[in-house]
């Protein structure tokens, strides 16, 4: 009996101890990643988005976007000409404004659209969020692979509206390689891949590709013309820029 | 006919001398954008009269001056109205059997940063859009009110004008406007034409024969035709704040003196009217924020008149041995505060559809604490087909004039509509326009307008 219950401390203590040492892992390497993917001061870009639907149709988007840390943002649309000077000015704490050229004035969002696909696009505006993962996910690492980690993701928020996301991240690098995302339901809809590139010091995620399953749709985001640490203030990331 | 000929000529041939490019690649080359638009209303009562005719080329012209200026215009290009043909005269008139004009909505210049970092400069015509609220802005009352579409609630036109934009920072600034010739408003044209016209009542045993008015504008002087507003505008605790103050006129006339004649001996009577447009202080507030994830909005304007209004009915000539001069005077509208506000709220939900809620008190063409009514607005739309398609079942408002007596003062408006994006460019928009009212407000008099609209939009 003793030895049973001396096999079974030791057992909790070797399983606390696993738990412990996977979930430091996990949570290091997520931080690894945003490292990778925020760690810029700033970047500015165009970025052309293809949205493919499931007769293989294409639309395309073109936008500028300026972006500084991972909470101010201007998404500016060029093409096509019902979309172009359309833009969102995206700041910390949900604060949102849109600016539509035919009225003159920005506008407030409400931070319900955040559920909403951007743009007709695959991904919502809370995928577009520039928000540290590891600020918005509690990681668990699964398992590790052939020159990759994969990570379980629950959403810290009760409002999001995925369940988990399933994040292979690259061994050495620490970029993401793919995400999936699952529904409240723990339905898989929709699949992620990345390709990151170097520009300078950084990794930058040249080609984001998403589809969404129960759709058959996918949309692809293709950057370029990226440039780091241009010195961007946050005087750029005001109404005031937004609606020149 | 041939001044808009010289002027059309005169833009064609600057838009091909002028280096033109669509192309975004050089940021000082002049784009060019804008959209084609055509809006067919008819009525849905028989015969199906043709209720609007609008065919609109809409062109943008975009250029950065210098990294610290740009020149911005909008212009119409339009066809609008149905052919008025009277005469075999008419026939050789191409002005009339196919009406077209031209509007200049904005041409301004913008300097930022003029003469400090911290203050843009707008000079030319330019719309000033004031207010939170979702197109129905009891603020925004420094451009004259476009009424030609009544159904196109909040519409303005530009201004020949001055402003300023100065920021304290990037959560505080101050806006300002000079407007130095007085524009007023333009009224409703096709079947809204008398939509704005006030009643009359005759008194007993007179007869209206003949109706004339003349409108009394204000000098061209600084002191009596200019307009001038500023706007101190915020962001604190995630909400956005204005308050602003507005010296202006009121952009709609107000009888002030009639003379009536008498035309026959059975009572038959003309009036000549005159018209003006009293000062008015106007003294706005605006807030937007989120709760709970729906976006709000609350916006206000107390109109303060700086001289009563009084109307003048001058009887003199209908009394063979006048006594001398036999007027009647009636205040039109009191020296005092009345207020117009709206409050409103959107939200998305988690499937796609939109509500959108807003509640009016006092509409545009509304004066006086006594005469403003309520107005509930609200528009349920979702999308379908990666966006492509927009159904709006549930889009209309509900407007009570009297309270004490809603079933005789009431109205209701129902405008579903859909919209379809048959290319990234191309928008075709169906809608009815269905009216149902009685009592002293706006829409109860488009009883007889239930209609059907079709638009198609092409930008480019």
């Amino acid at each position: 009996m003793r030895i049973i219950k001396l096999s079974v401390i030791v057992s909790v203590v070797i399983l606390l101890t696993g738990l412990s040492a996977n979930a430091q892992d996990a949570n290091t390497i997520l931080k690894k990643m945003d490292d990778v993917m925020y760690s810029p001061k700033d970047m500015t870009g165009k970025t052309k988005i293809v949205i493919i639907d499931k007769a293989g149709k294409e639309k395309i988007r073109e936008a500028d976007i300026i972006q500084k840390g991972n909470d101010k943002r201007i998404f500016r649309f060029t093409a096509p000409s019902s979309q172009a000077g359309i833009a969102v000015l995206s700041l910390p704490d949900d604060v949102m404004y849109l600016y539509m050229p035919a009225f003159g004035k920005e506008r407030r969002i409400s931070s319900s659209v955040k559920s909403q696909n951007f743009a007709g696009t695959d991904f919502s505006y809370d995928d577009m969020e520039a928000k540290p993962y590891s600020e918005k996910y509690t990681p668990t690492l699964i398992k590790t692979e052939e020159g990759a980690f994969v990570l379980e993701l629950i959403p810290i928020s009760p409002k999001s509206s995925y369940s988990r996301l399933i994040a292979k991240i690259h061994k050495t690098n620490y970029y993401p390689i793919a995400m999936d995302y699952y529904d409240r339901g723990n339905k898989k809809v929709k699949e992620g891949t990345y390709k990151f590139v170097k520009i300078g010091k950084y990794w930058n995620a040249q080609e984001m590709f998403i589809k969404d399953i129960k759709k058959n749709h996918t949309t692809k985001m293709i950057m370029s013309d990226v440039k780091y640490d241009s010195g961007i203030t946050d005087d750029d990331f005001t109404v005031r820029k937004l609606k020149q | 006919m041939k001044r808009l000929k010289i002027i059309i000529s005169s833009i064609i041939l600057l838009l091909i001398s002028i280096n033109i490019t669509i192309a975004q690649e050089n940021d000082l080359k002049l784009k060019l954008s804008g959209e084609l638009l055509s809006d067919q209303r008819f009525l849905l009562e028989d015969p199906n009269d043709w209720a609007w005719n609008e065919n609109r080329l809409t062109l943008k012209l975009n250029k950065k001056l210098t990294d610290n200026s740009k020149f911005y215009s909008e212009v119409w290009l339009r066809n609008i109205g149905l052919p008025s043909i009277n005469s075999s005269a008419d026939l050789y008139n191409k002005g009339i059997l196919d009406p077209y004009n031209l509007e200049v909505r904005e041409a301004y210049v913008q300097l930022f940063g003029f003469l400090s970092k911290n203050l843009d400069v707008k000079i030319g015509r330019q719309r000033i859009t004031w207010g939170t609220a979702d197109k129905l802005n009891p603020t925004d009352n420094l451009n004259p009110y476009d009424l030609e579409d009544v159904l196109d609630f909040g519409r303005h036109r530009g201004s020949d004008a001055i402003s300023f934009d100065y920021y304290f920072n990037s959560d505080f600034y101050l806006q300002g406007a000079f407007i130095p010739f007085f524009q007023p408003a333009n009224m409703p044209v096709g079947i809204f034409a008398n939509a704005l016209t006030p009643s009359m009542e005759m008194p007993m045993g007179m007869t209206l024969k003949d109706f004339n008015d003349t409108i009394q504008m204000p000098r061209y002087n600084l002191a009596e035709s200019s307009t001038a507003g500023i706007k101190f505008k915020g962001f604190a605790a995630g909400y956005d704040f204005s308050l602003s103050y507005v010296w202006g006129r009121d952009g709609l006339p107000m009888s002030t003196y009639n003379t009536f004649i008498p035309v026959d001996a059975i009572g038959g009577i003309n009036i000549n009217s005159e018209l003006s447009f009293y000062r008015t202080h106007i003294f706005g507030a605006d807030i937007a924020g989120s709760i709970g994830g729906a976006g709000i909005w609350a916006e206000a304007a107390a109109f303060l008149p700086e001289n009563e209004v009084i109307m003048t009915n001058d009887l003199s000539a209908l009394f063979l041995a006048p006594p001398g001069s036999v007027t009647q005077d009636s205040i039109m509208l009191e020296k005092e505060l009345y207020i117009k506000f709206v409050i409103g709220m959107d939200y998305n939900f988690a499937n796609g559809t939109y509500l959108n809620i807003q509640y009016l008190h006092g509409f545009m063409n509304e004066r006086g604490s006594e005469n403003l009514n309520d107005y509930f607005f609200a528009q349920l739309d979702k999308k379908f087909f990666d966006d492509r398609l927009k159904i709006a079942p549930l889009a209309g408002g509900f407007i009570v004039s009297d309270w004490k007596d809603v079933e005789n003062n009431y109205a209701v408006v129902y405008i579903p509509n859909i919209s379809y994006m048959a290319t990234d460019n191309a928008e075709l928009t169906l809608s009815a326009a269905l009216f149902k009212g009685t009592g002293d407000n706006l829409f109860a008099n488009f009883n007889d307008y239930n209609m059907m609209m079709f638009k198609l939009k092409y930008s480019f």
